[in-house]
């Protein structure tokens, strides 16, 4: 299996947003992958970047990491920042690492996006 | 003779000369050779000279032969019909009788009457003083066809020819007509013949032609080379069958194949008779080649019967070695991914080898101290590689050697040695016994290819041929070092593999401890697996070391990642916390310092997960001070079938800024296990199903058995559920009060 089938990342324009949906697996493999999606897309215009983790079928350590580096280039730019639909062992994952207090997570992709972006700092 | 005898007996020397023009004429003589006979034959009796002009297809007259009672004068004419060539419209008897077809008689002709048809001054000035006084002009006419003209002359001052004359000449122009005719006729069908033989002896791909008796008639010249002979002679004088006898015909699947069921066999039997792919090995030579054979009846059009059969072989060597090849190299990269273990990685090809390119095949590896050691030997008979091994494992070659395998891995070079003579086996061997049993295995063709890593050659792999015709070839030779390069490959990566688990090993045995310390008043075990195959050091750490007076502080961690790198993360949790549990620094804080250590790690912050319990003083319920960064919750199981995550959840450390410490408090009592535990997080759960609450109903259920046996069930469960692969490391640290005993009641 190669790295671009294990992680797909399509994107697309939300409202007032850049929608990544990734398919597949997002581990130390693939990790790179996230970070050159976002680095070719084009945010011109849009106020945040989600991350729908709806087709994640596994997330490691590093992996979290990755999603982090995502969000702290995001917040550079000015933009919001969100993950949205995790799976039940994603939110657990978040809860022991205490990662949800560094993450906005909202419900559905074009859920309305926290007015004080959360940071990690 | 006067020609005036002659004249008295004309009828006679008439019928003479026919008789004897007829015996020319079906002579077997070329046409040129057979006119100039028939030429000679009217001179002197009919003719002082004698032409006989052809015209070709595009008209153009030429003169065929001559001759005439002074030789000279017949060169002559030939040199000026070559330079003033009749015009085909002129007026010339011999064109005029050539466009009529209609003999002349030119009984007596004048100087001005020569001129009149001459071609130009020249011919005329010839004629005129040559003498040209009287003549017969005949079509040579066949088929309905003129062909040109048969011309007798006489000069000077013989007999004017008459009717009588003409009459005879006319009918020796028609016989020799016929002969023209037939001649070309011949020749045309010998051209067409000539130029279809040229095609068929010249095609590239071998033909033959076989009668029903299985007796060849016919094979051009691929055919020979193909079938080894110098000369068709060869091939139709041998006797059916005999030719094939030199060959080993094998079907596609080495099967050996009666020449019954050769496509030409098949068509006098009336059968269909399919295109086959068969491969030839030359007896005699062992040379292969691999042939579509395809036959063509050739049917007799009177009685239907096929009365030849045209055997077409086609020589697909090159393309079938090719493919051969492919499919060799493709199983001999599985054969090759199938197995870490170089030694049987090493046997696997060998017994490949032998299947497919030689009688036997040995490989040697140099080992320590640059000694040549023999990692596999096979060969397909067992006697046969009886020998084989005997020969490998007593005579083993130095590396010193100057031939074979020692110098192709001193030169990284491949050999191949092709019909290797008795002198020369006998060169080879070291003492009688050796000859001896060199002999009994037979070595015709040698292969000698390196064993060739990347940057190195580890050794070299031996094909050898013996008895079985089997030949070792240049393709051979192609295919054998790609081979070798791959099992090197192979083989260099099977020993990193090997080293690096071992240096695995050994790294991850110095980040834990040796044993636990001595707990009075707890009994303490732990428990840890690395995951899979020990290539890889894994991230998981535990550690147990006094805190305060009575107290003692037990560590689980995590850290992310695998290999060097979460080694020196590894090396660098445990030992920040244990100095600074020297010093008796707060839990949360504990985990404060070695956040901002993570963090200070180039060049992105390593992560890591924790559980600190402090846990003393000994007493009936002793206190549990629990701290946590990321790390999932210890469990406290018991009393009886119960267990309970403890503590609240903290924030992983090396990744996020501000972090919060999830401090809490609790008892462990009598008949009370605290078990400590990664479980992979932060490497959440691919395929496993070791979440916390199955170790949660686990721990509960095993609670029972002692500590030991406890952790080493969770431990295979954990193992089981993952189907024999856990892709994490697992740690477990179980702690319970001295004397006491565990009793699961029910609730």
């Amino acid at each position: 299996m190669s790295v671009e089938e294990q992680l797909q990342i399509v994107a697309s324009n939300g409202s007032d947003r850049l929608i990544l949906a990734l398919e597949g697996e997002l581990d130390l493999a693939s990790a790179r992958l996230l970070a050159n999606a976002l680095a070719s897309v084009d945010l011109d215009g849009a106020r945040a970047v989600v991350l729908d983790l709806g087709g994640l079928r596994f997330l490691d350590s590093t992996g979290l990491r990755e999603i982090f580096k995502a969000q702290k280039a995001v917040h550079e730019g000015g933009r919001g920042f969100a993950v949205t639909r995790c799976s039940p062992q994603v939110q657990r994952l978040l809860h022991i690492t205490r990662l949800d207090e560094h993450l906005d997570s909202i419900e559905t992709p074009e859920s309305e996006l926290p007015e004080e972006p959360l940071d990690a700092g | 003779m006067s020609r005036s005898e002659a004249e008295i007996g004309q009828r006679g020397w008439a019928t003479a000369l026919l008789v004897e023009t007829g015996a020319t004429l079906s002579s077997s003589l070329d046409l040129a050779t057979t006119m100039r006979r028939v030429a000679q034959l009217t001179v002197p009796t009919l003719a002082d000279l004698c032409v006989i002009d052809l015209q070709d297809e595009r008209g153009t007259i030429s003169e065929l032969a001559a001759a005439s009672t002074d030789p000279q004068l017949a060169r002559r004419l030939e040199g000026l019909r070559e330079s003033h060539p009749l015009d085909p419209a002129g007026e010339h008897p011999v064109a005029r009788v050539i466009r009529t077809g209609e003999a002349e008689l030119l009984a007596e002709m004048s100087p001005q009457s020569l001129r009149s048809f001459a071609a130009g001054s020249d011919h005329a000035r010839f004629m005129i003083e040559s003498g040209y006084s009287s003549a017969v002009v005949a079509p040579l006419t066949a088929r309905g066809r003129t062909l040109g003209a048969l011309s007798t002359l006489r000069l000077s001052d013989s007999d004017p020819y008459d009717l009588e004359h003409l009459e005879l000449v006319r009918e020796l122009a028609r016989r020799a007509a016929l002969a023209i005719d037939n001649a070309q006729l011949f020749r045309d069908v010998q051209t067409v013949e000539q130029r279809l033989d040229a095609v068929l002896r010249n095609l590239a791909e071998a033909i033959t032609v076989v009668d029903e008796s299985g007796q060849t008639v016919f094979a051009n010249h691929a055919a020979l080379a193909f079938l080894g002979l110098e000369s068709a002679e060869d091939l139709t004088a041998a006797r059916p069958g005999e030719i094939m006898s030199r060959f080993i015909v094998l079907d596609e699947a080495g099967r050996e194949l009666d020449l019954d069921q050769m496509p030409a066999r098949r068509l006098f039997r009336g059968e269909p008779a399919p295109s086959m792919l068969v491969r030839n090995i030359v007896r005699a030579t062992g040379e292969e080649r691999w042939v579509i054979v395809r036959a063509s009846p050739i049917v007799e059009p009177e009685t239907d019967r096929v009365a030849y059969a045209a055997n077409v072989f086609e020589d697909v060597t090159e393309v079938k070695r090719a493919q051969l090849a492919e499919t060799f190299m493709a199983q001999a990269s599985r054969v090759l991914a199938s197995s870490m273990d170089y030694r049987e990685t090493l046997q696997r090809v060998a017994r490949m080898a032998t299947a497919q390119l030689a009688d036997w095949c040995a490989i040697d590896v140099v080992a320590e101290r640059g000694r040549l050691e023999l990692v596999a030997v096979h060969h397909d008979d067992p006697e046969q590689l009886a020998i084989a091994e005997r020969i490998a494992r007593n005579y083993r070659p130095s590396l010193e050697e100057k031939v074979g395998v020692p110098e192709v891995i001193r030169t990284g070079r491949a050999t191949i040695f092709n019909d290797i003579t008795a002198e020369a086996l006998a060169g080879y061997a070291r003492d009688a016994e050796h000859l001896q049993l060199l002999r009994q295995i037979g070595a015709r063709d040698v292969i000698v290819v390196p064993l060739a890593a990347p940057t190195h050659t580890l050794g070299a792999i031996t094909l050898v041929t013996s008895q079985t015709g089997r030949r070792l070839i240049e393709a051979d030779l192609d295919v054998a070092v790609r081979l070798g390069r791959r099992a090197g490959t192979a083989v260099e990566s099977a020993r990193l593999y090997t080293e690096r688990s071992r240096i695995a090993r050994v790294l991850q045995r110095a980040l834990l401890p040796d044993s636990l310390p001595d707990m009075p008043g707890f009994q303490a075990a732990a428990s840890y697996r690395a995951a899979g195959e020990l290539n890889e050091v894994g991230g998981d750490f535990y550690d147990v070391f006094p805190y305060g007076p009575d107290t003692w502080m037990l560590v689980i961690g995590d850290v992310c990642g695998k290999g060097a790198e979460a080694a020196s993360v590894t090396a660098l949790a445990r030992h920040t916390l244990r100095a600074m549990a020297m010093l008796q620094t707060p839990p949360a804080e504990m985990l404060e310092l070695l956040h901002r250590t993570l963090m200070a790690q180039e060049p992105e912050g390593q992560m890591c997960t924790v559980c600190l319990v402090v846990i003393g003083p000994p007493g009936a319920r002793v206190p549990l001070a629990i701290a946590l960064a990321g790390h999932p919750p210890p469990l406290l199981v018991g009393p009886g079938a119960t267990a309970t995550p403890l503590g609240e959840p903290g924030t992983l450390l090396g990744l996020v800024e501000p972090i919060a410490i999830g401090q809490s408090e609790a008892l462990l009592g009598p008949g009370q296990t605290l078990l400590l535990y990664t479980d992979g997080v932060p490497e959440a759960p691919r395929a496993r199903s070791q979440t916390p609450l199955v170790l949660e109903r686990l721990s509960a259920e095993k609670h029972d058995l002692p500590l030991t046996e406890m952790l080493a069930e969770l431990e295979q469960a954990a193992v089981r559920s993952a189907e024999g692969h856990p892709q994490d490391d697992m740690a477990l640290l179980g702690i319970r009060l001295a004397g006491t005993t565990v009793n699961i009641e029910p609730r």
